[in-house]
């Protein structure tokens, strides 16, 4: 049981510092440091806590006064990108927190308990994912109405299915394994084989999938913007590329620019990392 | 155990996926979403033309009634009338199917065959340049935002160097040739990444499997081993990839659709919800739903045709 | 003496890992001959499968290339051939057998179309109808029952033992002169071990081949082999007619492996013997010591092992044709 453990906190470690050995994705990790370093800061009021503020002429182009020109009501583009970082990352955490614990938690009581409650739960799933994401991102949007919560829950809600199969398998394997017998033998209830021995155990899967979703919602976070269902009353890349829309018309393009390139470089970084992760911790992938 | 008796039963398996996907449509848009009364008859309605607007929705059923209506409908598409328009939904969608059809038909063809001979390039020349030219160059265009692509490309292409039509629409062929190329161009671009990685690493896993060893050493060409071995073997999750898509396409394109004015599915839906038009969304939600779940079992049975090891059951 | 189709020389091939580049095989020597078996003996990660993927010319470069040495067949250099000339030979002249048969043919095509397509490729005169009717004949050959039913059947419809002699079948098509076995049975239930090292054998004695039998088995090896090479962390370090191997073993590696064979011999049997086991580990390939690199398993480890007088190398020992790379030999 405990070399099952030991096992996966190395494989953990190695593939940290397989990451780090590695020049593009040691400067990926790097680049998700910096973001997340961003979003802290702005969250805690040090960085672009003035982004609400005019600071010259409606549509200001790039000039040394402000790097990114401004938006309509004369604000810096540079600081909304800045402050629309914490957005993105809030979104990319929240939304993959709901769906790695209704994907992980259904997924393992599929998997260990099997039988009626594994075929209840397969047909759940099989049923979420029967309606195409982007109809039910949608709906579901759609149906809640504006706001941040709304965000939240359609993004979460539509994400968690894939990471639930995956883990109902793993477990399934798990289950069968010397040391889950071992656990069995000495007594232990349900509750603790899930928790401490197959948890631990599939964990690289939510590290993985964790890098995925993270993606996907900031992505889709532009879907919603633009279909007016975005977020309300501070800076987001989906609203900022939606603005744009009006804009490059008048030739305005530095908003498009700047959240374009803002979302690029973290979705290029954890696309990478998300790889470089995989690769390192999902040993029967190795070498592709 | 025949083939048709498998798909038979396949179909029979359908039944309760469908079942919930309608519990789903229902609990969304009969139990969490808002009265439309408010939408409907504007902030000063009498309690009694509430009260005949929800007898004519059938909204003053009990609940289980309600359900069954929504079953109803996966079955019928009676999908009643729209909201803001009066139509008949039915007949939207299928005036709107061509516009759309005329899109993703096209894109769904060319992204496949490029993604999938750009797959087969790579693998041929794994851990070589190219491989690794063609592997960041797909991580890159799934990194860009694809409302970001479409924007800049209705802007530069069609606006600034006038190349292509800005936006518009004509029915017919082949008169609206000319108003969705430029979609078609942008939509490979931001799909591009996704596939080819994604059929990369299908035909990549098969490539070291022992069977190819086998083969290399039977002293065959490393073309042969590709093209004959190592792609019969990715075919089905190729072919999985690519079904699944085709129900997709009829939702059309929520983005390039609204910006380039074509009346497709994607514009219609986007429409539907500036409007607040419940039917309509409704429809296309359990539409999509359908589509998916038959091509699924579409799926399933092509499995059996190309994999000898599947056994019917 | 039997003619001599096969001869590797001096054979290096690296790998370039993350960590540098390793030598899997490092200065191999043997030569196989019409008609006899070679039996290539060692633990796993000895180089013995590189060895036998090298001689293929199915190293996988990269990140692996022959960095020296020849690999003669024939007369003629492998190393130095060309692709498409190699390709000719491969599955023609020499032939080779893998360990996993359960997944070293490929699922979706019938067991016939796979016979097929390597007589397809190097005899490319004979009609399909020919082509198919020696298929048939290669199961029959191989002991497969109802050839021409089985035919058409794929791969998951047989047992492990009759992909086993399908494999057998598609290395014989074309009769080659040598046939490269991987562990041909270690995947297999021990009846039908035997089954297929009969079959084997009986085969070599038909079309007279030369095989080259590799295998970490050494009751295999006593089975099967006319002569016998030993090898640990890519070299080998001793070789000699099977008999007096089994008989004289000079390298104390040897002398472990088959201590740690059960035997189940009555005429030794008056005593309970324990079963020896090596103690240690394969040193990594990555630092190998100086010296001799078995010295920290070694019971006769001496001061030269450890480096004094450079590597030990392959000399001649007691017995017409026994070599041992030691420098204390048994015996």
């Amino acid at each position: 049981m405990s070399t099952e453990i030991k096992q996966s906190k190395s494989l953990l470690h190695n593939a940290l510092l397989r990451i780090v050995s590695e020049k593009i994705s040691l400067a990926a990790l790097i680049i998700v440091g910096i973001y997340f370093l961003v979003a802290i800061l702005t969250g805690a009021g040090l960085l672009a806590s003035d982004w609400g503020k005019e600071i010259g002429a409606s549509y200001m182009a790039p000039s040394s006064i402000s790097y990114f020109g401004t938006d309509i009501f004369g604000r810096s583009v540079l600081l909304k990108t800045l402050k629309a970082t914490e957005t993105a990352v809030v979104i990319g955490l929240v939304v993959s927190v709901i769906a790695i614990v209704i994907g992980t938690t259904l997924g393992m009581i599929a998997g260990y308990f099997g039988g009626f409650i594994d075929e209840i739960i397969v047909w759940f799933y099989t049923t979420f994912s029967s309606i195409p994401n982007i109809m039910l991102l949608v709906a579901i949007a759609f149906i809640l109405g504006k706001g941040t919560t709304t965000i939240f829950l359609s993004l979460g809600l539509t994400s968690w299915v894939g990471l639930c199969r995956i883990v109902r398998a793993e477990v399934m394997k798990h289950k069968e394994r010397e040391y889950i017998h071992a656990a069995n033998a000495i007594g232990a209830s349900h509750l603790r084989k899930l928790w401490s021995h197959l948890l631990p155990n599939i964990s690289h899967l939510l590290i993985i999938n964790f890098t995925q979703t993270f993606d996907s919602a900031i992505k889709a976070e532009v879907v919603l913007s633009f279909l007016g269902l975005g977020v309300v009353g501070r800076p987001s890349w989906g609203t900022m590329i939606d603005d744009s829309k009006l804009e490059l018309a008048r030739g305005v393009w530095w908003q498009l620019a700047a959240a374009t390139l803002a979302m690029f470089l973290i979705v290029l970084a954890f696309n990478i990392l998300g790889d470089a992760l995989r690769d390192a911790l999902d040993p029967k992938l190795k070498g592709k | 155990m025949n083939l048709y008796a498998y798909i038979f039963r396949r179909l029979l398996y359908v039944i309760p996926v469908l079942l919930g996907v309608c519990l789903i449509i229902f609990v969304l848009f009969n139990l969490v979403a808002p009265d439309p009364a408010y939408t409907l008859l504007g902030k000063h309605a009498t309690l009694k033309q509430i009260a005949e607007l929800h007898h004519e929705l059938g909204m003053d059923k009990p609940y289980f009634m309600q359900y069954l209506d929504t079953v109803k409908t996966a079955f019928t598409f009676d999908f009643g009338y729209s909201w803001s328009s009066k139509q008949n939904i039915w007949e939207m969608i299928k005036t709107g199917a061509g516009p759309s059809l005329a899109i993703t038909g096209p894109l769904f063809v060319f992204s496949n065959i490029i993604a999938i001979s750009l797959a087969l390039l790579v693998a041929f020349y794994r851990g070589k340049l190219i491989d690794k030219f063609v592997l960041i160059l797909s991580i890159a265009g799934m990194s860009i935002p694809s409302l970001a692509v479409v924007l800049f490309g209705q802007y530069f292409f069609a606006y600034k160097l006038g190349w292509f039509e800005i936006s518009g629409y004509e029915f017919g062929f082949p008169n609206f040739i000319p108003y969705v190329i430029l979609p078609i161009i942008l939509y490979i671009v931001i799909s591009f990444g996704a596939d080819t990685r994604f059929y990369r690493t299908v035909i990549l896993d098969e490539a070291y499997q022992d069977y190819v060893r086998t083969a290399r050493s039977k002293g065959l060409s490393e073309l042969k081993v590709m093209f004959k071995h190592v792609l019969k073997n990715s075919m089905i999750p190729i072919l999985t990839n690519i079904i699944i898509q085709i129900p997709s396409l009829i939702l059309g394109l929520l983005f390039a659709e609204s910006f380039f004015s074509i009346p497709g599915l994607g514009a219609m839906t986007i429409n539907a919800i500036n409007n607040s038009d419940f039917p309509v969304i409704k429809a296309m939600t359990i539409m999509s739903a359908v589509g998916f779940i038959l091509f699924g079992v579409l799926t399933d049975v092509l499995y059996t045709v190309v994999d000898p090891r599947m056994k019917l059951n | 003496m039997a003619e001599k189709v096969l001869e590797v020389k001096d054979l290096v091939v690296e790998f370039r890992t993350d960590r540098g580049a390793v030598k899997a095989v490092n200065g191999v020597n043997f030569d196989v001959f019409k008609g006899k078996t070679v039996g290539i003996v060692g633990e796993s990660g000895s180089g013995k499968s590189v060895t036998a993927l090298a001689i293929m010319g199915l190293i996988p470069n990269p990140p692996g290339r022959i960095a020296n040495g020849q690999i003669l067949f024939e007369g003629k250099s492998l190393v130095n051939m060309s692709a498409s000339e190699m390709r000719k030979i491969r599955g023609n002249k020499i032939a080779m057998i893998f360990q996993e048969p359960m997944t070293s043919l490929n699922p979706v095509f019938t067991i016939g179309n796979q016979i097929e397509e390597v007589i397809e490729l190097h005899q490319p005169h004979l009609s399909r109808s020919l082509r198919t009717a020696k298929a048939v004949d290669m199961l029959r050959l191989v002991g497969i029952p109802s050839p021409d039913k089985r035919i058409n059947e794929y791969p998951h419809q047989l047992s492990g033992g009759m992909r086993q002699r399908v494999m057998i079948a598609i290395a014989l098509s074309c009769e080659p002169d040598v046939l490269i076995a991987d562990e041909p049975t270690t995947a297999l239930d021990v009846t039908i071990q035997a089954q297929i090292l009969e079959l084997m054998k009986k085969l070599q004695k038909e079309l007279g081949m030369g095989i080259i039998l590799i295998t970490h088995d050494l009751g295999v090896v006593a089975e099967t082999c006319d002569t016998v090479a030993v090898m640990y962390c890519g070299q080998i370090v001793e070789s000699a007619d099977v008999n007096t191997l089994f008989n004289h073993p000079a390298h104390p590696y040897t002398k472990g492996l088959m201590d740690s064979i059960p035997s189940f011999d009555s005429t030794s049997g008056s005593k309970k013997e324990r079963l020896q086991t090596i103690e240690g580990m394969v040193p990594s390939l990555f630092d190998l010591p100086n010296g001799c690199n078995f010295q920290d398993r070694c019971s006769k480890v001496t001061d030269a092992c450890r480096g004094s007088q450079g590597d030990p190398i392959l000399k001649p020992s007691k017995g017409e044709g026994h070599y041992v790379a030691c420098f204390n030999p048994l015996n």
